[in-house]
């Protein structure tokens, strides 16, 4: 060991450790690392095709992370728009207005026959429909095998967060090209449409894709017949999809898009204002909105579905089990202060249970006519709780999701409520906490804020007694421990008639409205923001994906 | 000889380690599970039924007694199985190893920014004692030390990224193009070395102050030494012992800094995989970030004890 000037043993030579050393080997680290990362980058997965960096759009979604490429288990928005993206249902919702349903893989919308006192509907199918290619499977063409084998898969609860929407309902390949779907129950095209559509489990998959990577792995390798295939997907980063040069409506004028998860608001909208994002997903804030409209370049987008933000009573905790204290409750409250808060851009008020734009919905003259619609009243809710001799010393606690756009409604529903004396005490979780404790059945009060594709699956969800949270057969949202309105909900399900089914969905609400279980308070459009030469390719009125909607029409107008 | 006691001291060291990293496992195990999050209903959703959360459930052994979860766990973690993630179904190794190096390269950078601004910065301050460079230079450290890295870096992205467009606000840049990464890696490894080269600045000045007095600088002028010379051979390297002693719990905590600065910038790394972790209730995940981060924490207080006896000789093992 050779000393150095101080007479000290280096700990150098042969492999020791100098000051020299350790600086070339920091400096190796840094070099290597980049190497290493790109080569890991790449590793992620085999690109199928390549896309000019110039036609990719640059989409920026509110979401840490993928939740699942698996459409008959996408729920949150960031996956709903991405399965949107990949895969085809038989049916779908046109572009840019789901209120319209017209076939995608099927040819035709199908009409329902009634065989041995069974409904039978039969698809179909397009010809000349090519899978995606993968690294597994190359591309073949869509046969009914994999139509019986994807809706089999929706129905399954093992496989499916959707299975209960297709119980009761059986899947025959009649022929390569030809389907048949058969209830036990007739419903109506209301109800069944949207259950073959382009929406959570009527997204056709590919049997062979699934059985070659299982059900683990379509949850990053998703394999569609829809206009972009996935190329790469980066954890925590971003899904990469390529145009398919072979969707059967043709190429897409985009050559593909780089979608990336992009949590923080502030971040998606600088890398939008800097040039980096074409769109992204927005704010319903006001403040935003105007800013944002007034950014040079930029374009806002406000569309439907909304989202219903509406108060539940859960009666199974006194004294809320009596209807003349949540009736004045509702007196003290204010639709417009909670609408101030909201933000009006993107938000309207809601007088019915349903949103307005479902169909069955009560319409706002309907609801004030029979003066069930709970206008501000405060010294008539001080009336109703002096009747109910409940008045003073009332008090509730209730955990709220640390998200905005229920903190804020929780905490102006905690001031208005202390109008009337009513105190509300909060304890802020995070979201994931709260759905999990309203769901144990926690929260007197439950404000929740949700979408359903229509007025059965609304009804059922949260008005039902199966679906009542805890104790329910299939337990779900319904927070309020109500079974009134379970014969009206079974026998508008169980209805073909398009107008009976709507006017028993109608006097199921009314009896809510008149029993006082639900408050409901606005609804909430969805916002985006893009540059100006982003051209979606259709109008924008509404999106069941809760996205704006890219397809193969979708394309960049930039030079 | 010397070789030899370092060995046993890097190796005393690592089995002291062993039993932190076992702790620190144990309670992230135990809290994750605490909370009241469910993994199987965060990953299908608030549409799905109870009935499907429950089949996940079973599927991904949540059901299981919390003891047999545990060992379970440890028997995966000391055959290097992180696991797959709970939401979707990714082996964890692999989502570390993708995120590790983007981590990597920003604390690494940005200790090169911090070292190479705040000791130039502290050398200068120390030599202009209570003159105008020295306050600025105090200012300044100090306004450093007191802004959130997080904040910091809002500010730059407005500047540099959206007024004069001079770097990107957002991203890692495109996979394979080393310039695109190095421009991506500049806001981010700036906001968190202006923040670590306050830091140093301050560090560097008194110690520099301290050294400036001793007598061997004192013998260095007087033999004539140019003042470059006494600062550069002498003062400076003198001065550098403490800087590098605490240059380890400077890079824990840019690694912690990292985490914040990943998200405002939209970076992927370990502080994204960390938080998308969390919010998705993906236990396997977040234990395993926190294992990496542990293991990170021991390593690089071990190398700072290392150096430490490098850059200073007089350190015995």
């Amino acid at each position: 060991m050779r000393p150095d000037r101080h007479g000290t043993p280096r700990t150098g030579p042969g492999g020791g450790l100098t000051r020299r050393r350790l600086l070339q080997a920091a400096v190796a680290a840094g070099l290597a690392g980049p190497g290493l990362a790109e080569r890991l980058a790449r590793g992620a997965a085999a690109p199928a095709l390549a896309a000019a960096p110039g036609s990719m759009l640059r989409f920026g979604q509110a979401a840490a992370d993928l939740g699942t490429a698996d459409p008959h288990y996408a729920s949150g928005t960031q996956d709903r728009a991405l399965v949107d993206m990949i895969y085809n249902g038989l049916l779908r919702f046109a572009p840019g207005d789901s209120s319209v349903i017209e076939p995608d893989l099927a040819v035709e919308l199908p009409r329902p026959q009634v065989v041995g006192g069974k409904q039978v509907w039969t698809f179909r199918l397009r010809p000349g429909v090519l899978w995606h290619p993968s690294e597994k499977v190359p591309a073949y063409e869509l046969s009914s095998e994999d139509v019986v084998y994807s809706l089999e898969k929706a129905a399954d609860r093992s496989r499916s967060a959707y299975s209960a929407q297709y119980q009761g309902m059986t899947f025959q390949a009649v022929d390569p090209r030809t389907v048949a779907v058969t209830l036990d129950t007739p419903v109506s095209t209301n109800l069944f449409y949207p259950l073959v559509a382009n929406y959570s489990g009527g997204f056709i998959v590919s049997k062979r894709a699934v059985e070659a990577y299982g059900l683990d792995g379509i949850k990053t390798r998703p394999v569609g017949t829809g206009p972009f295939e996935a190329q790469r997907y980066s954890p925590k980063d971003r899904f990469t999809l390529v145009a398919n040069p072979r969707y059967f409506r043709g190429a897409p004028r985009l050559g593909g898009v780089d979608y990336r998860y992009m949590a923080d608001l502030f971040s998606r909208e600088a890398g939008l204002r800097g040039g980096e994002l074409d769109a992204i997903y927005g704010d319903k804030d006001d403040a935003w909105i105007t800013r944002m409209q007034a950014t040079a370049g930029s374009r806002v987008d406000i569309f439907g579905v909304g989202e219903s933000t509406v108060l539940y009573f859960n009666t199974s905790v006194p004294p809320l089990d009596r209807k003349e204290v949540r009736q004045a409750i509702a007196y003290a409250l204010s639709r417009e202060q909670f609408l101030a808060l909201a933000g009006r851009k993107a938000s309207a008020v809601q007088d019915a249970p349903l949103a307005p734009f479902l169909p069955g919905a009560l319409t706002e003259k309907e609801v004030a006519a029979r003066g069930l619609d709970y206008r501000t009243d405060v010294a008539r809710a001080r009336r109703l709780l002096a009747e109910a001799g409940v008045q003073g010393g009332l008090a509730f606690e209730c955990v709220t999701s640390q998200l905005r756009d229920y903190q804020t409604p929780y905490e102006s529903l905690q001031a208005q409520l202390g109008a009337i004396g009513i105190k509300l005490g909060l304890r802020v979780v995070d979201h994931a906490t709260f759905h999990a404790l309203i769901r144990k059945n926690t929260n007197p009060l439950v404000i929740y804020i949700a979408f359903r594709p229509n007025a059965e699956i609304y009804l059922r969800s949260f008005y039902h007694s199966a679906s009542t949270v805890v104790t329910g057969a299939h337990p779900d949202t319904n927070f309020i421990h109500y079974a009134a309105v379970d014969a009206l909900i079974d026998r508008a399900r169980a209805e073909t008639n398009a107008a009976r089914q709507v006017a028993l969905w109608k006097d199921a609400q009314v009896k809510i409205l008149e029993d006082m279980v639900a408050y409901p308070m606005y609804y909430t459009n969805q916002v985006y923001a893009r540059t100006a030469v982003v051209d979606y390719g259709h109008p924008l009125r509404s999106e069941i994906s809760l996205y704006p909607g890219i397809d193969e029409t979708t394309r960049l107008r930039r030079g | 000889m010397r070789k030899a006691l370092l060995a046993r001291y890097i190796a005393g060291r690592l089995a002291l380690g062993l039993p932190v990293f076992l702790g620190v496992v144990t309670i992230v195990f135990v809290v994750v599970r605490v909370l009241p999050g469910d993994p199987a209903a965060a990953a299908l959703g608030q549409y799905a039924s109870q009935d499907a959360v429950q089949a996940l459930r079973e599927r991904l052994g949540l059901d299981r007694p919390l003891p047999v979860q545990y060992g379970q766990y440890l028997a995966a973690l000391a055959r290097g199985d992180l696991g797959r993630s709970l939401i979707n179904g990714e082996p964890v190794r692999g989502e570390i190893a993708h995120n590790l190096p983007y981590t990597l390269h920003l604390t690494l950078l940005a200790m090169a920014f911090g070292i190479v601004l705040g000791v130039p910065t502290g050398v200068l301050a120390a030599l202009t004692r209570n003159r105008l460079p020295d306050s600025i230079g105090r200012i300044l450290s100090l306004l450093g030390l007191s802004a959130p890295a997080y904040y910091l870096g809002i500010l730059l992205i407005l500047l540099f990224a959206i007024q004069l467009r001079l770097f990107p606000a957002i991203g890692a840049g495109e996979p394979g193009d080393a310039v695109d990464a190095l421009r991506h890696l500049v806001l981010p490894a700036g906001t968190l070395g202006l923040v670590m080269a306050a830091a140093v600045a301050r560090v560097t000045r008194s110690t520099v102050l301290n050294t400036l007095g001793q007598d061997f600088v004192r013998t260095a002028r007087a033999k004539g030494l140019r003042s470059h010379a006494v600062i550069l051979r002498h003062t400076l390297r003198a001065a550098l012992i403490p800087i590098v002693s605490l240059a380890g719990w400077w890079a824990i905590g840019l690694i912690g800094d990292s985490v914040t600065t990943e998200i405002v910038f939209a970076r992927p790394g370990l502080g994204s995989l960390m938080v998308g972790a969390m919010l998705q209730r993906d236990y396997t995940s977040l234990q395993s970030v926190m294992v990496v981060y542990t293991a990170f924490v021991v390593l690089i207080n071990l190398a700072a004890d290392v150096a430490y006896g490098v850059v200073d000789p007089r350190v015995r093992y």
